[in-house]
């Protein structure tokens, strides 16, 4: 009944405004009153711009409520948003971890990104650059599994490359903040390029000092290199009793992971998070051709270089509604007629059939028919 | 007539320029696409929803006196035109999808027209910008009601086409809505064997209802019987004014998109003629097929800047309001190349299309000798 009440209400919506919701009808005139709102992402203000390295630096937004703004519902520790921030017109996304706790948000209202500046990035510089104490950005519904479980297993083994520490110094300011009785056991591996890069070191070594139950190993890796089996048989010799979480780039994923695992750790016992989109696993494709229908183009991909649907869709001049680019918005969704694709992020490969799928994060195998 | 396109083209070395030319256009055009243009269409989707609310309520304002009723007509007339041309029409082309909104894209917008938006950009994006006058092709062609150039032979129906002209202009949304799911083959049952079509019939059939349903509703229901609460007779008002700035909206966005191209000097062409196209011989075949009318910004704008017909048909894809500027460089080009570029007030165009449907009610003087010979 339920589901038949919402669905003649689109209708209703549909006939009125030939909108699916009243309010994507209204939006513009709603950002009058309300400058970037939207029908599908929160509003948050920039509350303070802190730089925390460099090439890294701390964002605080103050998620808005009100009458207009719908309360933007909190988060667990470890999660990340999607940031939305419209540059010469265009709207683009972003994923960032959230690098405060819940804990926080609970007590000032307020979030942190921690965000490094890409240098060749097109988004990140300009965050840094075009943001104001002041400004309006969009965000979205904290997303992502990577966070702890909660009943509690007792023993955590953190390892963190560069500006993957976000995830974690969330969880560790949760721990500090909170007011649970049960302490978490947790030891953190954080590798950093030098020691002219260390995120948070202070609030770290502090954090330290303050939670008997926290220990924090720094591993410069100019000395001491990439992660390896003695790194993490000396700093933390009951590693084989923890839970172990890994964030970082992704060569650095993949080679702790694989460190791991030769420790004879099982696998239900690490959990990654990937910055950007996951790398792709893949065996040796071979060529595909895909098709383009509605603007006929014929792509025909190169052999070892593996594009996304999208890239290759944006190579030919199209310009398919896009997002996040790691699949995770859901906005590049497009029907394809046939063919097989793979899926980057489940590490799938599709029917054949006809469906919609992302194309950020699916490769074509063979033959592929979009309806773009 | 169709024209020898091959015989009057230029040769192929100053086509290839040519195309270069324009290309240039376009490149210049698009670096400078950017934050203007999301704050004008924005704008412009301001205008059209305020004018539509308070021309609703004005509406129904005209309880108290009919002034209001007058300008609540004049309201959604204008709300109704800006929605289907410079917004609708232009966003469906794709023109703003670099803005990444969610309600500001070619694949999810509607218009407040009685053809539903999927089966538009079906057709119309894809048939009638490909082959655009190709006659046989090109279905826009005349709408497969009017006869405007000798290559369709004279039926006897076509003695009265000025008032086939008047109908579809005055039930313009009902004419595009049939026209763009083929109705005549859906409906009618003059199948095609191999249909070409990347969607069933029912499924054409199933949109065409559908959208003409909520159309319905909206106009003819619901804001007459919202009216009526305040008074009873107050349903009729709003139906008829519903239904006049309907057809207000109908005769502008036809006599809008006539202009643009069957004017006196709008071309045709045969099919063969246009296989295996160069790019350069493509943009040479849109701008003789396609004509321009000159006007004030806000009338460029009411026309969705088909005003500028001919720039809309070389860049679909190019926010339309650039084209007036990118107007009187395609028009240099085209002297350059000796390539007839048609333009001229809103009134001269206007009048040849007049015109033009007039002239081809008569049959040609060898058929009118078969006829009599037979």
């Amino acid at each position: 009944m339920n589901a038949l009440a919402q669905q003649g209400w689109i209708w209703f919506s549909q006939a009125l405004t030939q909108h699916s919701s009243f309010s994507g009808y209204f939006q513009p005139l709603i950002q009058l009153i309300a400058p970037q709102w939207s029908t599908d992402a929160y509003r948050a203000q920039v509350i303070e711009i802190r730089d925390e390295l460099a090439d890294m630096f701390t964002l605080v937004l103050k998620p808005k409520t009100g009458l207009i703004d719908q309360q933007w519902p909190s988060f667990k520790a470890g999660q990340f948003i999607e940031l939305m921030v419209e540059k010469e017109g265009s709207r683009t996304l972003r994923c960032f971890s959230i690098s405060s706790s819940p804990a926080h948000y609970k007590k000032t209202g307020l979030i942190e990104l921690s965000i490094r500046i890409q240098r060749q990035g097109r988004i990140t510089p300009w965050i840094r650059e075009q943001m104001r104490v002041g400004s309006l950005v969009n965000i979205s519904v904290a997303q992502g599994d990577f966070i702890l479980p909660t009943p509690l297993v007792e023993k955590y083994l953190f390892i963190a490359g560069g500006s993957g520490i976000t995830p974690f110094r969330s969880m560790l300011q949760q721990q500090l903040l909170s007011e649970e009785t049960e302490q978490r056991d947790i030891h953190l591996l954080y590798y950093s390029r030098n020691n002219q890069h260390i995120a948070f070191q202070q609030e770290l070594e502090q954090l330290q000092n303050n939670c008997p139950n926290i220990t924090v190993t720094f591993i410069n890796g100019e000395q001491e290199g990439f992660i390896c089996e003695q790194h993490v048989q000396n700093y933390c010799p009951d590693y084989h009793q923890r839970t172990s979480f890994i964030c970082g780039p992704s060569p650095m994923i993949q080679q702790a992971r694989k460190v791991l695992s030769d420790l004879k750790v099982d696998n239900s016992k690490i959990n990654f998070e990937f910055f950007g989109a996951a790398p792709i696993e893949m065996k040796s494709t071979g060529q595909a051709i895909v098709h383009f229908q509605a603007s006929e183009k014929i792509v025909v991909s190169e052999e070892n270089k593996t594009e996304t649907l999208l890239e290759q869709a944006e190579a030919q001049g199209l310009t398919p509604v896009s997002g996040c680019r790691i699949g995770v918005c859901h906005q590049c969704i497009c029907k394809k007629k046939s063919g097989i694709v793979f899926n980057t992020r489940t590490q799938q490969y599709s029917d054949t059939g006809s469906e919609e799928i992302q194309l950020c994060i699916s490769v074509a195998q063979g033959d592929v028919v979009l309806d773009l | 007539m169709t024209i020898n396109l091959a015989h009057n083209r230029p040769d192929a070395e100053s086509l290839n320029a040519f195309e270069n030319d324009l290309n240039n256009i376009r490149e210049e055009t698009i670096s400078k696409v950017g934050q203007a243009d999301a704050r004008y269409i924005r704008k412009i989707i301001r205008i059209q929803r305020s004018g539509e609310v308070f021309g609703r309520l004005s509406l129904v304002l005209g309880f108290f006196h009919p002034l209001f009723w007058v300008a609540g007509i004049a309201l959604l007339a204008l709300s109704k035109i800006l929605d289907n041309m410079e917004i609708g029409h232009n966003i469906m082309h794709g023109q703003y999808d670099w803005m990444n909104d969610p309600h500001i894209n070619s694949r999810k917008f509607d218009w407040d027209i009685w053809g539903d938006g999927e089966s538009w950009k079906r057709y119309h994006n894809h048939e009638h910008h490909t082959y655009t006058n190709i006659i046989g092709k090109d279905r826009d062609y005349g709408y497969g009601l009017l006869r405007l150039s000798d290559d369709i032979a004279w039926r006897p129906k076509n003695r009265f086409q000025f008032i086939t002209y008047t109908l579809l202009s005055s039930f313009f949304q009902f004419g595009i809505a049939y026209h763009e799911v083929a109705g005549e083959r859906i409906f009618a049952g003059k199948q095609k064997e191999t249909s070409s079509l990347p969607i069933s019939r029912e499924a054409l059939k199933q949109s065409f209802f559908s959208k003409i349903k909520k159309q319905v509703f909206k106009e003819y229901l619901f804001f007459p019987l919202l009216a009526a609460l305040i008074s009873w007779p107050m349903f009729f008002a709003v139906l008829a004014g519903n239904m006049i700035a309907e057809f207000i909206r109908n005769w502008w966005t036809a006599s809008v998109i006539f202009c643009g191209h069957f004017t006196e000097d709008a071309q045709t062409f045969d099919e063969k003629e246009c296989e295996n196209e160069t790019r350069g011989e493509w943009y040479y075949r849109q701008i003789l097929g396609s004509s321009n009318f000159k006007g004030s910004r806000i009338f460029h704008i009411l026309t969705g800047h088909l005003s500028c017909q001919v720039e809309h048909h070389l860049f679909p894809d190019v926010p339309a309001y650039h084209y007036v500027e990118m107007a009187d460089k395609v028009e240099a080009v085209c002297k350059k190349y000796n390539i007839p570029y048609n333009t001229g007030s809103f009134g001269q165009q206007y009048w040849t299309v007049v015109k033009r449907v007039i002239k081809y009610s008569f049959p040609t003087k060898e058929e009118q000798q078969l006829a009599t010979n037979s």
